[in-house]
């Protein structure tokens, strides 16, 4: 079969530094092709050259045999390359319909007119979405019909998407599977950008392996598993017992540092009650909208606590209600957040400044004067400690990749020397080789004794990790499992039922 | 590119402080009288209350506000001073009670920003005004207040010469190098750039940032009285109708132009006297050479959009940046 897209030799530098570097790749009409690799590996920038959003340095791209120079993403649409980005680029409080003909509208547009077209274009490609709905009210999946109808509708032959499912719910991403069948069907060619390999291994009809902006493998998906994707991703063999999904030992529960009871918060964590012990780690499972994150960040004070019905937070046998997260600090708690480009670092400080803004935040340690050699010590210590990787010592966070970030924002934490700490998705957006890292620093930590509170909606992670599981569901605690007897498709059951 | 973004602030502060030695020096060779004392002196006296109302404001900036009242806080708190040691109260008496008038403006400006959650923009607006109209309807007789004898003692602040270098320009040397001391020195001045980098960041960390905010805005008043004590004493006496003229957006001009984002977390003292200098420069020149004001208005404006597009220049912000470390 013919390859509807092709690059040649395709290399893209940025100054001296390559981030592709004569890479080859070829799509066919109707293949699911996934590109995996870690963050930096330059997946999104090979695409972006598709896509005409970044230019290539050297190289060819043909488009059905024929050399083509895409200079802006509209001339790739054009063209029938679409791109369907991790942040979707819908207007929200406009309708599906005005979505669908945004830019495309007749001089008199007729809203029945383009409604009834809208219907009739969604029912041909069998998406449930009606088309009067305003955007804003979709689920994350039904916006991304509308990107893909849209897409349809321009008549693109290539669609990339780029980490389609990261925040989808386990029912979504389903359906997603199916939509992406829909579109093979209408031989449109899919290229699938994921972190998640599983989801590679699923739908996939190939798989790319990208490693620091070198090509390492192309191959059909039926060749592959999860150990040799991983092994391909990172070059190296990683430490086996992490990617073990079975834990055979459980680490005893310590003294009961933390319970909740009868927990609320707004409509959403509706009497929530658990408890937390020190020595172990507490994995968390539940899906996005359970409740889980906002019940933490009422126990660190991130978020207060409503007093007169929102129930009792006890922290060490004393009841605690806190107004801002200083005093949660102050306590021993540490609240290392899942969003940390918005709530977890600072961008224009290095890592030293941010570890020690860390340091500073303990209410304990206050002192007027700044001392610069305690910073520097700190800082080496901790980037000693924790492996963190960047280009000089005075990097500015923002400058690191996403696994190293997530590092500085938990060193940040850490050297508050908290007795509980809370990871929030600890590994979302991280690259393969810092997320054993990252696990082992957790492992670690309950080693130390401290009680750590792990929150994630990815299974393999929670299942690795925890002593004990809770899974919340529609905010609660519904079920408590043991890591020895709990398998995927129970968690599963007891989060969404 | 990494280093590009490393040398960010520098960059910024020496092409200004090149265009600032350009400027001087052109001034001086075409324009007759730039270069004589008696002008030296002129606009190192105009430069450095200016610049002491930057300082103040770059700790707003730097922690992500803006203080729109500080004229006010300029001019009311010290005619005040001066009214009650006119009318006999001694003057240490009536300097403490200008500095209690200032920390309450700062700690208005703050509540309302940190606790009622107002925008700076507003809220500082407001108590501005407030502050003037309080001025104008109670405290003072004559709009413009005489610097009284009383404070004769003090008056060396605005008026004296030590070696030639008049004692304004050492005011503000002065109060830069104590607000240097605070910015990079201090656990305080580290939470200040923490929370104009990321607030919710710094939050979760443990900083208890509402006082902090409360404190930058007292800061910026305290700096505002000093600022006017040094202009009434170099003038010997106190229009306080200044509020009503634009002054403050020389005040913010030398702040951004000197490269401070207004985005917050970035930059010092020496942007501030780096963007002082040129401004101080440029409307010296450009009053010698009797540019009207409307004209003068137009070349700030002008010099303003030159360094704002000199930087998006040297320092694209494309999606590349934007997203470091997911290349």
């Amino acid at each position: 079969m013919k390859p509807v897209l092709e690059m040649r030799k395709i290399t893209k530098l940025y100054g001296k530094a390559a981030a592709v570097s004569e890479v080859d790749f070829d799509l066919h009409p109707g293949e699911v092709h996934a590109i995996l690799g870690e963050n930096g590996a330059g997946k999104s920038t090979l695409t972006k050259m598709m896509a005409g959003v970044v230019h290539p340095t050297s190289g060819q791209i043909l488009l059905n045999g024929d050399e083509i120079n895409i200079r802006t993403p509209a001339e790739a649409v054009e063209l029938g390359i679409a791109m369907v980005f991790q942040e979707t680029s819908l207007v929200p409080s406009m309708t599906v319909a005005q979505n669908l003909f945004l830019g495309n509208e007749k001089f008199f547009n007729r809203i029945r007119g383009t409604n009834i077209t809208a219907q009739q274009f969604m029912q041909s490609l069998s998406f449930d979405v009606d088309p009067t709905q305003i955007v804003a009210s979709l689920g994350a999946a039904q916006k991304q019909m509308v990107e893909i109808a849209r897409a349809m509708l321009l008549e693109a032959r290539v669609i990339v998407f780029d980490e389609p499912t990261a925040t989808l719910t386990p029912e979504e991403k389903r359906h997603f599977f199916n939509l992406v069948e829909t579109l093979k069907s209408h031989s449109v060619a899919v290229i699938f950008i994921s972190h998640a390999l599983e989801e590679a291994l699923e739908i996939s009809d190939r798989i790319t392996i990208l490693r620091d902006g070198r090509h390492v493998v192309t191959d059909k998906t039926s060749s592959f598993n999860r150990d040799r994707i991983v092994q391909s991703m990172v070059g190296r063999e990683l430490t086996q017992e992490l990617y073990e999904n079975r834990k055979t030992k459980i680490r005893p529960a310590g003294e009961r540092i933390l319970s909740i009871e009868n927990l609320r918060v707004g409509g959403v964590v509706k009497n929530n009650s658990l408890s937390v012990f020190k020595g172990q780690v507490t994995g968390i499972f539940g899906l996005v909208g359970s409740g889980r994150t906002e019940t933490f960040k009422v126990v660190s004070g991130v978020i207060k606590r409503n007093y007169r019905n929102g129930g009792e937070v006890i922290l060490k046998g004393k009841p605690v209600r806190y107004l801002v997260p200083a005093q949660g600090v102050r306590d021993g708690i540490a609240y290392v957040t899942e969003d940390r480009k918005i709530e977890g670092f600072f961008e224009t400080m290095s890592i030293k400044q941010n570890v020690f803004a860390g340091l500073m935040g303990k209410a304990q340690l206050a002192r007027f004067w700044l001392r610069k050699s305690k910073m520097d010590e700190l800082g080496e210590k901790w980037v000693k400690a924790l492996q963190v990787k960047s280009v000089t010592q005075n990097a500015n966070v923002i400058e690191l990749s996403g696994g190293n970030q997530q590092k500085a924002v938990i060193a940040k934490s850490l050297v508050q020397e908290p007795e509980l700490i809370i990871f929030d998705e600890p590994t979302r957006g991280v690259d393969v080789g810092a997320i054993a890292e990252i696990h082992n620093i957790i492992n670690q930590l309950a080693d130390e004794g401290r009680a750590v509170v792990v929150i994630s909606s990815y299974l393999p992670e929670v299942m690795q990790l925890s002593d004990r599981l809770l899974v919340a569901r529609q905010g609660k605690i519904v079920e408590e499992f043991s890591p020895l007897d709990a398998t995927e498709e129970k968690l599963m059951y007891a989060a969404v039922h | 590119m990494l280093n590009l973004l490393r040398g960010r602030k520098l960059d910024q502060q020496i092409i200004v402080l090149i265009l600032f030695i350009l400027i001087f020096l052109s001034f001086a060779v075409f324009l007759p009288g730039f270069i004589s004392a008696g002008n030296i002196l002129t606009l190192v006296r105009s430069v450095s209350v200016l610049g002491i109302l930057g300082l103040g404001m770059a700790i707003v900036v730097i922690g992500r506000g803006i203080d729109l009242s500080m004229i006010a806080t300029l001019a009311v708190p010290a005619a005040w001073v001066m009214t009650l040691a006119g009318a006999g109260y001694p003057p240490v008496l009536a300097i403490l009670a200008g500095l209690a008038f200032a920390i309450a403006t700062g700690v208005l400006n703050g509540v309302l920003v940190a606790y009622a959650e107002i925008p700076a923009l507003f809220a500082t607006l407001a108590v501005g005004i407030g502050i003037a109209g309080i001025g104008q309807s109670g405290l003072f007789e004559y709009d413009i207040v005489a610097w009284p004898p009383a404070l004769d003692s003090i008056s060396w602040i605005g008026r004296g010469v030590i070696l030639g270098i008049p004692y304004s320009i050492l005011a503000f040397l002065a109060a830069a190098l104590v607000v240097h001391i605070f910015l990079k020195k201090t656990r305080m001045g580290f939470f200040i750039y923490a929370l104009g980098d990321n607030l919710l960041a710094a939050r979760i960390t443990g900083v208890r940032v509402r006082p902090i905010i409360i404190l930058q805005y007292v800061m910026a008043s305290v700096i505002a009285l000093f600022a006017g004590l040094v202009l009434a004493a170099s003038s010997a006496n106190m229009d306080t109708r200044i509020f009503n003229l634009t002054w403050i957006y020389d005040v913010i001009l030398v702040v951004v132009l000197g490269g401070i984002g207004l985005s917050g977390g970035r930059g010092g003292v020496w942007n501030v006297i780096i963007g002082t200098l040129l401004i101080g420069t440029i409307i010296n020149g450009m009053t010698i050479m009797n540019v009207s004001f409307e004209g003068q208005n137009l070349v700030r404006g002008m010099v303003l959009l030159a360094a704002l597009m000199t930087d998006s220049i040297l320092n694209p912000r494309n999606e590349e940046t934007a997203k470091q470390g997911d290349i």
